[in-house]
C-alpha cells in the first residue's frame, strides 16, 4: 500500500511542477503591463528617458583648494649661497569639473583647473613650480568615453596647460572591459605628454627654451572579492626624455658657487599599486592603499595610506585618513656637488625623505530625486590635511567642493 | 624571491574570482565611501600634490610632465 502511494506520488510530481509554471507565468501576466502604443501616455519612452542624441548635462562640481607651503630646500636660491633657501609659497586652486551624456553611448568629461601661486619667489627665480614671484596656469582636459558595448568602454583623452613658463599638451586613450557579470574589470590606457618651456640659466635669465616628452602606459584590474569586499591592482610604467629639471633649480657646489641642476636626459618609472575596499559592520569602510614605486634615477617608493569611513546618516559620511611615505633619494642627489660631477641635484624632492599626511573630511550627498528643502542632487565635501616631511617641508590644505548630479 | 611571492600574492587574490558575487549581494559595495579610488577630482588634486613634492610620480596612469616643470 506504502508503496503503491510513493509511486502515485512520484507521478504526479511533475504535474505539479508544470501547473505551478503555468500559474507563475499566468499571475506574471497579469500584473504585467501591457505594450502600450507609441502615442500613448504610457509608451516606454515617455516613462523611461527616450533614446535621444541631445546632450545631457549630468554634474557640475567646483573644488577649491587651498595649499600654504612653509620649508626650506637647497635647490632654492631664495636663502644664504649654501643653502638651503625658502620654498614658501601659497597655491589658491579652483576647478570645476562639467559631466554631459550625448546620446545613450556617448560621455563627455570637461575639467578646468586653474592655479593661482603667490609668494612663490619672493627673491630670485626658483620655486617648486614657478618662475616668478605671481604665476597663473592653468588647463583644459577634454574626455570623451564611448560606451561599445554594455561590457565595454573606449575613452579618448586631449589636455592643453598654459603656464607663464610653461605650455604642455596631453593626450591618451583608454580602454575598460567589465566580465563575469561586472564582478571583474580591466582596464588600459595609455598617454602622452609633451611638454615646452623656458630654459633659465643660474642667475635666472631666460637661455632659450627646453622640451621634454613623457609617455605612461598602464594596466588595472578590479575585482569584487565579497560581498564586502572589492580590490584594485595596477601597474604602469612611464618613458621621458628631454630637460627633465624645471630649469632654475640651482646646486651648492664646492667651490663655494651656486651652479645649475646637470640631470639625464631620460628617466624610467614604474609604479604598482594594490587598493581595497572593506565594508565594516557599523556602517563604516575601510579604505587601504599601497604603491611600489622604482625608477632609473635610483629612487624606490614605498607609500602606505589608510581611511576609516563612517556613515552618520543616508546622506552624510565622515572620514579620516593617515598616509605615510618614504623614498631613497636620487643616485646623485647632493647638497654640496663636485665641479666634476656628470650629474647633481640638490632637489629636496628628490633627497631621501619619509612624509606624513593626517587628514579628515565630511561629505554630503543628497539624492537627486528628492532632498530636504526641495535641494536635489547636492553635493558638498570639505576636507583638510596637513602633510609634513623630514627633510623640512611642511603644507596645510584646506579643500571644499560643492556641486550638483541632475 | 619576492616577484614570486608578489605573483603568487596577486594569483590567490584572483582565485577567488572564481566564485562571482552576484550583483543583488553587492549593495554595500554601491556606497560611495567603498570606491577603491578617490572621485576624479579628489584624486588628480592629491596625485598632483604628492608628485610635485615626492619625485616619485608616474607610472601609475597619470603622465608625469603636463605643467609644473618639477616632475
Amino acid at each position: 500500500m506504502e508503496r503503491r502511494r510513493a509511486v502515485a506520488a512520484a507521478a504526479s510530481r511533475p504535474l505539479v511542477a508544470v501547473l505551478r509554471v503555468a500559474l507563475l507565468v499566468a499571475s506574471i501576466a497579469t500584473i504585467a503591463p501591457t505594450s502600450a502604443r507609441a502615442d500613448s501616455p504610457l509608451a516606454d519612452d515617455r516613462i523611461l528617458d527616450a533614446p535621444s542624441d541631445a546632450i545631457r548635462l549630468r554634474s557640475v562640481t567646483l573644488l577649491v583648494t587651498g595649499f600654504d607651503q612653509f620649508g626650506y630646500g637647497y635647490q632654492s636660491k631664495a636663502g644664504p649661497t649654501m643653502g638651503p633657501g625658502s620654498e614658501r609659497e601659497t597655491i589658491f586652486e579652483p576647478e570645476v569639473e562639467i559631466v554631459a551624456t550625448q546620446g545613450d553611448r556617448l560621455t563627455h568629461r570637461l575639467w578646468v583647473p586653474v592655479d593661482l601661486v603667490t609668494n612663490a619667489s619672493p627673491h630670485a627665480p626658483d620655486v617648486t613650480t614657478q618662475a616668478s614671484q605671481q604665476v597663473q596656469g592653468g588647463s583644459v582636459d577634454w574626455t570623451t568615453t564611448y560606451r561599445a558595448n554594455p561590457k565595454t568602454d573606449v575613452s579618448i583623452r586631449g589636455a592643453i596647460h598654459l603656464e607663464e613658463p610653461f605650455r604642455s599638451w596631453t593626450s591618451g586613450i583608454g580602454v575598460r572591459r567589465s566580465l563575469a557579470d561586472d564582478a571583474t574589470v580591466i582596464s588600459a590606457s595609455l598617454l602622452a605628454a609633451f611638454d615646452w618651456f623656458d630654459r633659465f640659466s643660474v642667475d635666472g635669465t631666460k637661455n632659450g627654451r627646453a622640451d621634454r616628452s613623457s609617455s605612461t602606459g598602464s594596466l588595472a584590474l578590479t575585482q569584487v572579492l565579497t560581498p564586502t569586499t572589492v580590490a584594485n591592482v595596477s601597474y604602469g610604467i612611464t618613458s621621458q626624455d628631454g630637460e627633465l629639471g624645471n630649469a632654475w633649480n640651482i646646486v651648492p657646489l664646492a667651490s663655494g658657487s651656486r651652479g645649475s641642476e646637470l640631470l639625464p636626459t631620460s628617466r624610467t618609472r614604474s609604479a604598482l599599486v594594490g587598493r581595497a575596499s572593506q565594508w565594516l559592520p557599523w556602517n563604516g569602510a575601510l579604505r587601504l592603499y599601497y604603491r611600489l614605486y622604482a625608477d632609473s634615477w635610483g629612487i624606490v617608493a614605498h607609500s602606505m595610506e589608510g581611511q576609516l569611513m563612517q556613515r552618520i546618516t543616508p546622506e552624510l559620511y565622515v572620514g579620516g585618513y593617515y598616509r605615510f611615505h618614504t623614498q631613497s633619494g636620487a643616485s646623485f642627489f647632493t647638497t654640496l656637488a663636485p665641479l666634476d660631477a656628470t650629474f647633481r641635484t640638490a632637489d629636496s624632492d628628490l633627497a631621501p625623505l619619509d612624509s606624513q599626511t593626517v587628514g579628515g573630511k565630511i561629505v554630503v550627498d543628497l539624492p537627486t530625486s528628492a532632498g530636504p528643502y526641495g535641494v536635489r542632487g547636492l553635493h558638498f565635501e570639505l576636507a583638510c590635511e596637513r602633510y609634513f616631511r623630514t627633510n623640512d617641508l611642511q603644507v596645510n590644505i584646506v579643500s571644499w567642493a560643492t556641486g550638483f548630479r541632475f | 624571491m619576492r616577484a614570486l611571492r608578489l605573483v603568487l600574492a596577486i594569483a590567490a587574490m584572483g582565485t577567488t574570482a572564481c566564485a562571482t558575487v552576484p550583483q543583488n549581494r553587492r549593495a554595500r559595495l554601491a556606497d560611495p565611501m567603498m570606491s577603491v579610488t578617490d572621485g576624479p577630482l579628489e584624486a588628480a588634486r592629491r596625485q598632483k600634490f604628492y608628485d610635485v613634492r615626492e619625485g616619485a610620480a608616474g607610472g601609475d596612469g597619470a603622465a608625469a610632465g603636463g605643467g609644473c616643470g618639477c616632475q
